[in-house]
């Protein structure tokens, strides 16, 4: 957990994404990140189990006849128990499927920020609405809010895709398209000198891949999910059959979003009027693989989108660009 | 917008290194600005100020006329001329009873110097929520109105000394009984004192202005009123000051800026700032409406600066005003309109229904001012 000290700003930025909550702090002129994932698995009760995750330092909650193991240490005891992970959110929203979720979001938090008695400003990233479909946001924002409002933070909201541009596109003045892929969606946004004038999500991103994936392969989510993190790369010649689903899957991602791009500016009349190409920045963990950009960048040429667009570009420092951007976005309103 | 305006707010948050720094500038200036198509008010009124926009625009460097796949360009609700105040330092170098001299070279002089009702406190108004009957109170010069003294003009030639001097003595004798300004400069770049700095002059009449965190309603009280003795010429739109008069306003800017820390946006001319509150139209009076010459004045070119009449309180301009004004004010005028259409959108209102709520409260205001004190509109010259 990340604490104040003298050489801490007092804000806060939280990117609250459906596979992991990074947490962002500005010491001096660095920035510091700590992430945990966002999901939790439980194992039967036993005093012998309880105890060793204390001596361990598990982060964990005993519920009932269970134990609740949260945050990172979840992927390995689910791997250990061959049991799927549990989700406190799903597309980019608290998971509604899942009794659980408001308890063990608010115990992930919890595990992140310590609860402060300063009102520090705290801004924390939330999804755009899903391309043609309605703004169902409202609930999600206000629990969060609420969470975190409890835990003594001023807090407010950021698009998630402006996050990304804030992060990254100081060099622009905060013009350009920034687009986050993550677990549950992929967050577009385009600004306009730092007004964001167009924002959606896709609802297929990298948990769409690792069930897909899964679903032909046999495999559990999960662990299709850690090797395409661990070893998955674009361009190769795939002799391995879970290597081939991801290609496969990663593929139509990749369409669903330029598609949807496509859309999204054929149909606005929002779009700045501008001479200059927009700058495009890629970031999120399912963003990571190699040749990914490229990927993205062949499918985008072919789709000939209505706005010039140039310079599409990898954040800096992907998985945290997000939390980064809600740093930023706290810090500018200090 | 105009593409030029866009470039300068571009230029001015490149030059912020920081990037905390730039985002909260670029904040400031386009919070609420709104990605929504531009609401086309209908202008079956002003034809002639669509043709002059047009026409304005095409003169601008790097001006592209947009095309039918183009798309619309958010606008941008809050421009502030001078990012970056730099007040000068000039002190007082000499003083005697009929003048001072001034470190810069400015000299006053105090022959025609009287006394008016004191300057105790004038209101204002938060600009990001105006609440008529929540002001604030203030009591030091906020800035500074340029004016024109319309009076008779003759040939500025050695031959016309004496009339010169005749008509401008007569000006000042005028300005002194109405007690109509601060401060004269006539003809031969003298500069006069004639309402104390410590009064109120009857120099602005019903006046609105703002800058980036208040807004200022009737100016008399908080802007000091400097009057040039020229006129606006007949066949020619506008008035002129010569050079003399030029660097005497620069060197007095330049001493009442440093003397009250005025902001350089806060230096603004009276076309820009003069109301009718009932015909809610601005630019009742229209002296240097579009020539003033901010630069050689050491300012910025504050007729980019757009008028919180139109924005704050619905004010609308009309054929007179229309040809009255340079060039160069309509940058302004076209961003006033930019910062009502796009608070309309984000309340969800109209163009007109937005116009009538700010104009309810301009009345308001004027009826607290009005209880409070008996803010009046002189019948000197402009």
């Amino acid at each position: 957990m990340l604490h104040k000290d003298k050489t801490t700003d007092s804000a806060v930025g939280l990117d609250v994404g459906t596979s992991r909550i990074c947490l962002a702090q500005r010491v001096g002129e660095e920035y510091q990140y700590e992430t945990q994932l966002n999901a939790f698995v439980t194992i039967p009760f036993s005093k012998i189990t309880e105890s060793v995750l204390q001596k361990e330092a598990v982060p964990h909650s005993v519920t009932g006849s269970e134990i609740v193991v949260h945050g990172n240490e979840s992927d390995r005891f689910a791997d250990l128990l061959n049991v799927e992970t549990r989700r406190t959110m799903d597309k980019g929203l608290l998971n509604p499927a899942e009794p659980s979720s408001l308890e063990m979001l608010r115990r992930i938090m919890e595990s992140l920020l310590e609860r402060t008695t300063e009102r520090r400003r705290l801004c924390f990233t939330v999804p755009a609405a899903p391309l043609g479909a309605e703004d169902n946001l409202t609930y999600h924002e206000a629990t969060l809010r609420q969470v975190l409002s409890e835990m003594g933070y001023q807090v407010k909201s950021i698009n998630e895709g402006l996050a990304v541009v804030y992060s990254e596109l100081e060099s622009s003045n905060y013009t350009g398209i920034g687009i986050s892929c993550g677990g549950g969606l992929c967050n577009v946004c385009v600004a306009y000198l730092s007004v964001p004038v167009l924002s959606f999500s896709i609802p297929r991103a990298g948990d769409y891949i690792d069930t897909s994936a899964a679903a032909i392969t046999g495999e559990r989510a999960n662990r299709v999910r850690i090797a395409k993190e661990d070893s998955f790369h674009f361009n190769g010649h795939f002799a391995d059959k879970l290597q081939q689903a991801l290609s496969v899957y990663y593929d139509e991602m990749i369409q669903s979003l330029v598609g949807g791009m496509k859309q999204a500016f054929s149909n606005s009349r929002n779009l700045p009027r501008s001479n200059r190409p927009l700058p495009i920045v890629l970031s999120g963990g399912t963003a990571l693989p190699e040749g990914f950009r490229a990927r993205f960048e062949k499918i985008l040429v072919e789709a000939e989108l209505p706005i010039s667009m140039a310079d599409i570009r990898m954040a800096a420092d992907p998985l945290h660009t997000s939390a980064k951007g809600a740093l930023v976005a706290a810090l500018a309103d200090e | 917008m105009p593409l030029n305006l866009r470039n300068s707010l571009e230029s001015r948050a490149s030059r912020i290194q920081d990037p905390i720094e730039r985002l909260r500038y670029l904040k400031s200036r386009a919070a609420r600005a709104v990605a929504q198509p531009a609401i086309r008010r209908p202008r079956k009124k002003f034809p002639l100020v669509c043709l002059a926009l047009v026409f304005i625009s095409l003169l601008i460097p790097g001006y592209q006329a947009s095309t039918g796949t183009e798309q619309i360009v958010p606008p941008f609700p809050r421009f502030q001329a001078g990012a970056a105040d730099v007040y000068p330092n000039v002190w007082v170098v000499e003083k005697r009873p009929e003048f001072e001299v001034y470190s810069n070279g400015l000299r006053i002089d105090d022959r025609y110097a009287v006394s008016n009702q004191g300057r105790l406190f004038y209101p204002v108004f938060q600009r990001s929520a105006i609440d008529p009957d929540q002001p604030e109170w203030r009591s030091e010069p906020a800035g500074i109105v340029y004016h024109t003294t319309e009076s008779d003009q003759v040939d500025f030639e050695v031959g016309q000394n004496g009339e010169l001097k005749r008509i401008g003595k007569d000006v000042l004798t005028f300005v002194r009984r109405n007690r109509c300004y601060h401060f004269v400069i006539d003809r031969f770049g003298q500069v006069f004192r004639v309402v104390q700095e410590s009064d109120v002059a009857n120099h602005a009449g019903y006046s609105v202005w703002a800058d980036d965190k208040v807004v200022y309603v009737n100016l008399n009280g908080s802007f000091l009123g400097i009057a040039f003795e020229t006129q606006t010429q007949r066949g020619q739109d506008l008035p002129s000051a010569n050079p003399a008069q030029i660097r005497s306003a620069r060197t007095l800017t330049e001493m009442l800026r440093a003397k009250y820390r005025i902001s350089a946006s806060n230096c603004v001319t009276h076309a820009q700032v003069s109301v009718n509150p009932r015909k809610m139209l601005i630019g009742y009076h229209t002296d240097w409406a579009g020539n003033f010459p901010f630069m050689e004045v050491g300012l910025s070119d504050n007729y980019i600066a757009p008028p919180a009449s139109i924005s704050a309180f619905g004010f609308d301009y009309d054929p007179v005003f229309v040809h009255a004004t340079g060039v160069r004010i309509w940058q302004g005028l076209a961003l006033a309109e930019d910062e009502l259409r796009a608070e309309a959108i984000a309340g969800g209102l109209t163009v007109p229904q937005y116009r009538a709520i700010l104009q309810k409260k301009y009345k308001q205001i004027i009826e607290t001012l009005k209880a409070a004190s008996a803010d009046q509109e002189t019948d000197h010259a402009t």
